[in-house]
């Protein structure tokens, strides 16, 4: 019975790209839809994996949205004055990393719980893109490599797709296989015996907040590059998607442990849900009341099942 | 006020030829006890004799499988502890936990409907019954400050207060005086006097046999699961008493003396931490195990906690094997060969949602890597090397890919131990080694010890157990509030001078 539990996410997934097929063959199992699918869901992919990052060590990150916002505005800001637009990705890059490691600091130094150093960092950088970006929309001088980045196809497929795969691979290796990897399960299977077996939890600590700056700020570059324009508050709803995402995938683990495969199940169900319901005509009220009610269901099925 | 009669009494609660198995091990097999109102009964035996699964039998978390339980007379079977919570028991633990920002009266009206007036919470009426109850049984207790200010002791006659403000009629205290100083033990009797004389029924549990023998009415002895004895009158001695439970913890007589020439392993100098209020001096030698024996806030753990790294120094010097040791973290520690099993290992030491070689291998990750640089652990040799460690520590386990919450208390803490085996370490830190494990793993896992110490190393036991003081130590050094006040070579260490060290000294002269 066990098995039901287990690849219970994973039955609910397939059992919903069935049903939508067969209620819409032609629009929904289209090669088309599935590319813009892809295309769609790459950012949320993204920042969902900085999520994973963080709420593996046990803490939560809602800056993820702000920082994207601010590498994109960071970056249209630099193309737009014309000077060195080369440097402009990686400058916006290292804003994301430096923003996730003071993040890192103030949890792992001060102690400040994360759900609050998150979100106060996180208005700030949301000031800082509204200030950069004078409030309004960023779309000058904007190199056609740089749209490439999001609008491109390698081998006829979305080069976002790629994007997805990458990350994800390298976050899951990480991970699942690395003395690094190790470190962010034990501090979020139980903090203090990892600080008492030795392990260097505020270094570790610091790092998973950067990295989950650094993914974020990618996520912002690559959707402003689909788009190829910029607001300041384009990356915001990101972030309650990225965490729903997470949440469906931890119902996918054993042990009901944030994973990045979980996490991708968890992109893939909340789009494919977004997708179908747009296309067999529900509307958008509805599928916003409908997604959540999912989630509290797949969490609960899990818990059910667990109480066992 | 009455003086107890006890026999006249209402027979309050009767556990009769109770018994209980979980899977192999028979926890309880044939164990009666009976107390009446207005009596205090100790309740004694060893770890794993089962005195805990009675306790939980007696509150509603397990069902027995056989025997009778009696109420004032009547039959009773609890599906829960609410069960037994409705029917008077009220269990209180050394710990159970109170919320800090409530005051007493808040406390202890918790869960409980609050009296109303005007639809509105009547915190008047609410003080004033806590008040009359607390005047008649604690009166010097403040009743308006946060819990979180009061200090231990005074916390522990809020947990009493509360179970007999809400209709307790019998209390069953588990170690209630564990944490307290012996000043405050007294009063905490003084309180029980005064409840017993309200005709409350009280079962009092504890390894403190001198407080059982001096607080009790009738002493009941448990050994491996079975009533064994119950004391009265002039029975109720001490040396009688750890006759019936089946002795002392058999002390390891072939332990083979330390040679005179054994290096020095370890030397502290005027050590002074936060926790301690006299600078420490001690020196240990390769292969020798030291029992560093106190009561909770004694300042036991100092020394293991400033050597781990995780209490800072305040003053003093720390050598290894010569070189100077000042570690900033763990990690330091680790570096300069020190291995380390914490106290309280679900909260300190084991990572429950993971598997054995999860546990096994993380402090020393590092050392299973697959090519010297890159920092990825070869899961083949870690697989191997939990193994082999596993036999080392005779650690029973179904597979290597188990969660470590399906292991028993005991394999758990081998578990734990399994992660230093085959390292050579210098030091080895040990906190409350064989806390909460059956009398079997702790003898299993003293011989561990032993074989530690056999290999070399030196060994720090912090305990608050005095059999286990008096098993493993070479040297037993005893901490009272924060400072050594006593060292007892092996041949000198009795049961009663540790005792008498450890307390304060108004009860040593007693």
């Amino acid at each position: 019975m066990h098995h039901i539990g287990r690849y219970g996410t994973l039955i609910a997934f397939i059992l919903l790209c069935a049903g939508f097929t067969l209620a819409a063959p032609a629009a929904f199992a289209s090669q088309a839809n599935v590319f813009n699918l892809l295309q769609q869901l790459a950012t949320l992919s993204i920042v969902a994996t900085a999520a994973t990052l963080v709420m593996t060590i046990g803490e939560f990150d809602l800056s993820v949205g702000f920082a994207a916002s601010l590498a994109a505005v960071i970056c249209f800001v630099m193309f737009g004055a014309g000077a060195w637009p080369w440097l402009a990705l990686p400058v916006a890059l290292v804003a994301g990393l430096v923003g996730g490691a003071a993040n890192g600091a103030l949890v792992a130094v001060y102690g400040v719980p994360s759900f609050v150093a998150t979100l106060a960092l996180g208005t700030i950088l949301s000031g800082a893109a509204f200030g950069l970006s004078g409030g309004g929309s960023l779309f000058q001088n904007v190199p056609a490599e740089f749209t490439a980045l999001g609008r491109g196809a390698v081998f006829g497929v979305p080069v976002l797709a790629f994007w997805i795969v990458a990350v994800m691979g390298v976050a899951s290796f990480v991970l699942s296989l690395t003395e690094f990897g190790r470190h962010l399960r034990a501090i979020g299977g139980n903090a203090l015996a990892a600080r008492l077996a030795g392990l260097p939890i505020a270094r570790d600590i610091i790092v998973t907040f950067a990295l989950a700056g650094g993914l974020s700020a990618l996520a912002g570059l690559l959707l402003a590059a689909r788009l190829g324009s910029v607001q300041p508050q384009m990356g915001e709803p990101l972030l309650l998607p990225a965490y729903a995402a997470v949440f469906i995938g931890t119902t996918a683990s054993p042990t009901g442990s944030p994973s990045i495969p979980g996490t991708l199940l968890g992109v893939a169900i909340t789009g494919v849900l977004a997708n179908g319901m747009t296309i067999v005509g529900v509307e958008p009220f509805v599928q916003k009341m409908l997604t959540g009610a999912i989630i509290i269901v797949a969490v609960l099925v899990r818990r059910l099942g667990r109480a066992k | 006020m009455q003086l107890t009669e006890g026999e006249g009494r209402a027979l309050a609660l009767a556990l009769d030829g109770l018994c209980k198995s979980f899977e192999a091990t028979r926890a309880l097999d044939g164990a009666s006890l009976s107390v009446r109102a207005g009596e205090i009964l100790g309740l004694v035996g060893h770890n794993g004799a089962g005195k805990s699964t009675l306790i939980k039998i007696a509150g509603g978390l397990y069902a027995p499988d056989a025997g009778v339980m009696r109420v004032f007379g009547q039959d009773v079977r609890f599906n829960s502890p609410h069960d037994a919570y409705d029917a008077g028991i009220r269990v209180i633990h050394q710990d159970a936990p109170l919320i800090p920002a409530f005051d007493t009266v808040d406390n202890c009206w918790l869960g409980r409907p609050y009296p109303r007036r005007l639809g509105m919470i009547d915190r008047a009426a609410m003080r004033r019954a806590i008040a009359e109850l607390a005047a008649e049984i604690a009166p010097d207790l403040p009743l308006d400050r946060p819990v979180a200010e009061l200090t231990i002791a005074e916390r522990q006659f809020v947990r009493l207060l509360r179970a007999i403000a809400d209709a307790g009629k019998i209390l069953i205290l588990d170690e209630p005086t564990a944490a307290l100083p012996a000043e405050d033990a007294h009063r905490f009797f003084d309180i029980l006097r005064r409840l017993r004389a309200r005709g409350t029924a009280i079962v009092f549990v504890s390894h403190r046999l001198d407080e059982v023998v001096e607080i009790s009415d009738r002493v009941v002895v448990l050994r491996d699961g079975r009533t064994v004895a119950e004391l009265v009158g002039a029975e109720m001695a001490v040396n009688r008493v750890i006759e019936e439970m089946g002795g002392a913890v058999e002390a390891a007589a072939e332990r083979t003396a330390i040679p005179q020439d054994a290096p020095i392993m370890l030397s502290i100098e005027g050590l002074l931490t936060p926790e301690l209020r006299r600078p420490v001096t001690v020196a240990v030698s390769a292969g020798e195990v030291v029992a560093l024996y106190g009561l909770l806030g004694s300042g036991r753990s100092s020394l293991l906690n400033a050597l781990w790294g995780i209490e800072p120094t305040l003053a003093g010097t720390m050598h290894l094997d010569g070189a100077p040791h000042r570690p900033a973290d763990p990690h330091d520690a680790i570096e300069a060969g020190i291995s380390y099993v914490p106290a309280d290992r679900h909260r300190t030491g084991l990572f429950a949602g993971f598997d054995l070689v999860f546990n096994k291998s993380l402090p020393l990750l590092a050392n299973y890597r697959r090519w010297a640089r890159l920092p990825l652990p070869d899961a083949q040799r870690e697989r191997q090397d939990f193994l082999a460690a596993a036999k080392q520590v005779a650690m029973v386990f179904r597979a290597p890919a188990q969660l470590a919450s399906t292991l028993s208390g005991g394999n758990q803490q081998k578990l734990i131990f399994s992660r230093w085996a085959n390292r050579h370490s210098k030091i080895m830190l040990l906190d409350e080694p064989t806390e909460g494990v059956d009398v079997m793993a702790k003898q299993a896992i003293a011989d561990i010890i032993r074989a530690i110490a056999a290999d070399g190393n030196a060994v720090l036991v912090s305990t608050s157990d005095r059999e286990e003081a008096l098993a493993l130590g070479d040297r037993v050094l005893v901490f009272r509030d924060g400072a050594i006040v006593a060292e007892f070579s092996r041949a000198e260490a009795t049961p009663a001078a540790l005792s008498a060290a450890a307390q304060a000294k108004e009860r040593a002269a007693a």
